[in-house]
């Protein structure tokens, strides 16, 4: 019975001199961590996924030109180099829902008529709104949580708790964004300066040309994109295939079918397709197969620039 | 189920609550019903393994106790340890021997008619297998009473904390406890949860950490230079250690919480001076389980030297062997021994030609130690021979140039600067002394709290010894 008793004392004990002012402590410490952790570091990079989500809901600048697309777009358009007032809101690992997704948040905007230019992806329409991180901060913002579907947790509605595993990634994007040690960046665009060793590229390149590809849209998002570029003639869409390494090409199944579908985007009066995906640049050009690193994005920048001239007076110097 | 997951904490919220709240005699069903469950979570169909071998034990245990003379007891023991021994064998090496058995065979342009079998290792066989093997000795030995009560003898084979990476627990230790009646305390509840947090931390804060590193390194070996190959051999012995210690840690708290004593399986052992001082403070239950089953009933060192050594090298061929059926674990084992025997064979003559330096003697011999270790670990993480026999002509290539990728292993430069952070951390952070003030028990739980969630990697990364 005495040991009884010393159990339920050592119980009262253990919750009101640890338990509780453990779980008081992490709650206040925790609302204040993430306050700073959002207003500095997520929200402190331009060239994060997290920032360009929030940018695209809560911007309001109407001669803003966009640049749309997945890593491709993020590490190839430089806005500075191509337009006046241009922000690039590529997204690493993303595809063509994410880009939806900002296309209807951007024509939302009234009063805004300024080009979109969208990065094409030879395999064409498809989905993956890649990594979690980019959304958690603007996650309780319906078409977000609706675009996450499935990939929505419980968790993400905690504050503090729902950034656990992704500290360092906004971490790595600020220091990316704030020091340029090894990537370049400007207005969203996130160019590697690194270069691989020549081994590896080879490495790469031997893998790539026995990696088949094949284009293939999927339907419903297909009919999405016809559906907003129809429903905004006030608004010129730019489709732009950036250049990819020669052995992608190597096993790719149906490039004809890829550029019959971007012949049949260009029928709508409101769409331009420029296509520089056999554009042959050199080894040097490339951080990988698919992929343009520093030199070979700057140079491709100025065969863009004089491209765009045509279509978008007004936007260009 | 998975200390590291969020499964777990609700798992172990339940079942301590359970457990206090629920009377003594009904106490051993629920963590045995935990603890099946526990197992369970992995693969269902490996509880069978478990239960035929509690049953061999158990009946074994009671038959050796009773049993008058001398030889019948020793046939019961033969048939328990034929029982785990074959279990093992047949999920564990089956493959390997029926490998090495074709290779054997296609040397002489012959083809092995044994078909290999498509099983999954069941997760921690080595650790419950040697547990329940030591219960039959310690019977047969006299040193522990044949356990009557079936429902705890399970509970001593599948106690959840300890079930699938030890430690490996002695009957002397375990099944008095499992007996006992325990009280919620707040000294046990307390170090209880710091054990639990502190293993938390080296598991994700560190060893997934250098994790990252290490397997981009030894999955990409070719691509590696000398500094990156260092760093990678480095950083996993730390990760192992980490992981590992990690796992026991937790394993120890969370039984510490309820009021029961495992014992400790690691202690420092990177400080050790000597490759025989590491295996006194590296995975404690099993060196001693070796010790006390193998290397002493083989005569340990009071007989010849010559069979000394054949002592020693057999204790740590089986030893390499129990981690996993592959040359690799043999060559580990094999070098620890080469190590071992050598250090022994020169210790006058080092004692005597090599004058004790004081302090530099002692960083001297710490830094030599580690090393040796870390070359043998490197047959440790290495999936097969020619890859770690790659490994280390990368290293010997004394290839230092300087590319920040390289360097980096791809992972950026922030990884690998967290990377240090981490193991810099691990020389500072400790628990709070027993009996400290409840505020310092707070502020550790804090601390490690937000160095998880700041620092952590969130992907429930498995730990590296279920594999064995």
């Amino acid at each position: 019975m005495i040991k009884r008793t010393s159990s339920i004392s050592n119980f009262k004990k253990f919750v009101l001199a640890v338990i509780m002012p453990y779980f008081i402590a992490l709650l206040l410490i925790g609302l204040v961590f993430t306050y700073f952790f959002e207003k500095k570091i997520i929200l402190g990079s331009d060239i994060s996924g997290a920032y360009k989500v929030n940018r695209i809901i809560t911007s309001t600048d109407t001669n803003e030109v966009i640049f749309l697309g997945s890593s491709r777009a993020e590490g190839t358009f430089i806005p500075d180099s191509l337009v006046n007032n241009g922000f690039n809101y590529g997204m690493n690992g993303t595809q063509d829902d994410v880009i939806l997704f900002f296309l209807r948040e951007e024509c939302k905007k009234k009063n805004k008529n300024t080009p979109i230019i969208i990065n094409f992806d030879l395999d064409g329409l498809s989905y993956d709104i890649g990594d979690i991180s980019n959304y958690l901060y603007n996650v309780n913002y319906s078409p977000v949580k609706k675009l996450l579907d499935t990939n929505y947790r419980a968790v993400y509605s905690l504050p503090f708790l729902k950034y656990y595993g992704y500290f360092e990634l906004y971490s790595k994007y600020y220091l990316n964004a704030k020091t340029n040690l090894t990537k370049f960046t400007n207005n969203g665009a996130s160019l590697e300066k690194n270069v691989l060793p020549e081994e590896e590229f080879k490495q790469l390149v031997k893998e790539r040309l026995q990696q088949t590809y094949h284009f293939e849209n999927d339907p419903l998002l297909e009919k999405e994109f016809y559906s907003i570029i129809n429903a905004n003639k006030n608004r010129l869409f730019v489709f732009v295939v950036v250049p990819y390494h020669y052995s992608f090409f190597n096993k790719f199944g149906n490039y004809e079918a890829a550029k019959q579908y971007l012949s049949s985007l260009e029928k709508s009066s409101n769409v331009k397709v420029l296509n520089f995906a056999n554009l042959n640049f050199p080894d040097s050009y490339f951080i990988n197969t698919t992929h343009l690193n520093l030199k070979g994005a700057l140079e491709f920048n100025k065969i863009l620039k004089d491209s765009l001239k045509p279509y978008m007076r007004g936007y260009i110097n | 189920m998975l200390f590291n997951s969020v499964e777990f904490l609700y798992f172990f919220i339940v079942v301590t609550t359970l457990f206090f709240l629920i009377p003594h005699k009904l106490r051993w069903f629920l963590l045995l019903a935990a603890s099946c469950y526990f197992y369970m979570y992995f693969k269902p169909i490996y509880i069978l393994i478990l239960i035929f071998t509690i049953i061999i034990d158990y009946t074994a245990g009671i038959l050796i106790e009773n049993e008058q003379y001398k030889n019948k007891k020793r046939i019961y023991l033969i048939a328990s340890l034929i029982g785990n021994i074959g279990v093992l064998a047949v999920f564990k090496y089956y493959n390997f021997i029926n490998f090495n058995l074709s290779f054997l065979l296609g040397r002489f342009d012959l083809t092995n008619p044994i078909p290999f079998l498509s099983i999954l290792l069941p997760i921690g066989l080595s650790f419950h297998t040697f547990q329940a093997m030591s219960y039959t000795i310690e019977v047969y030995r006299g040193n522990q009473k044949a356990e009557r009560h079936f429902g705890i003898y399970s509970l001593y084979v599948m106690f959840y904390p300890q079930l699938v990476a030890g430690p490996i627990e002695r009957p002397q230790n375990i099944i008095h406890q499992l007996h006992e009646k325990k009280y919620f305390t707040y000294q046990n509840a307390i170090t209880g949860l710091n054990l639990m947090a502190l293993g938390l931390f080296k598991k994700i804060v560190i060893a997934d950490r250098l994790s990252i590193y290490v397997n981009q390194v030894y999955g990409n070996i070719e691509n590696a230079s000398t500094i990156s190959t260092l760093l990678a051999v480095i950083f996993f012995s730390f990760q192992i250690y980490c992981d590992f210690s990690g796992y026991s840690d937790i394993a120890r708290g969370a039984a510490k919480f309820m009021g029961f004593d495992l014992m400790i399986n690691f202690n420092r052992p990177y400080l050790a001076q000597s490759i025989g001082e590491f295996w006194a403070r590296w995975h404690i239950s099993l060196s001693t389980w070796f010790r006390d089953y193998l290397y002493i009933p083989l005569g340990g060192n009071r007989t010849t030297k010559a069979k000394w050594l054949r002592n020693l090298t057999i204790v740590f061929l089986l030893s390499g062997l129990w981690h996993g059926a592959n040359w690799t674990f043999i060559v580990w084992g094999g070098l620890h021994a080469v190590y071992l025997i050598f250090g022994t064979l020169t210790a006058a003559f080092r004692n005597k030609y090599f004058p004790s330096l004081g302090k530099l003697n002692k960083i001297s011999n710490q830094i030599v130690v580690f090393v040796l270790v870390s070359f043998a670990w490197i047959f440790f993480r290495a999936e097969t021979f020619s890859k770690a026999t790659l490994i280390i002509k990368k290293i010997g290539s004394l290839d230092f140039s300087i590319n920040l990728t390289q360097i980096a292993a791809g992972n950026g430069p922030l990884n690998l600067i967290l990377t240090f952070i981490s193991l810099f951390l691990l020389a500072f952070i400790s628990p709070p002394k027993r009996n400290g003030s409840p505020y310092k028990n707070v502020i550790f739980l804090l601390i490690i709290t937000f160095l998880i969630l700041i620092l952590g990697k969130n992907d429930k990364a498995n730990f590296i010894y279920f594999q064995f």
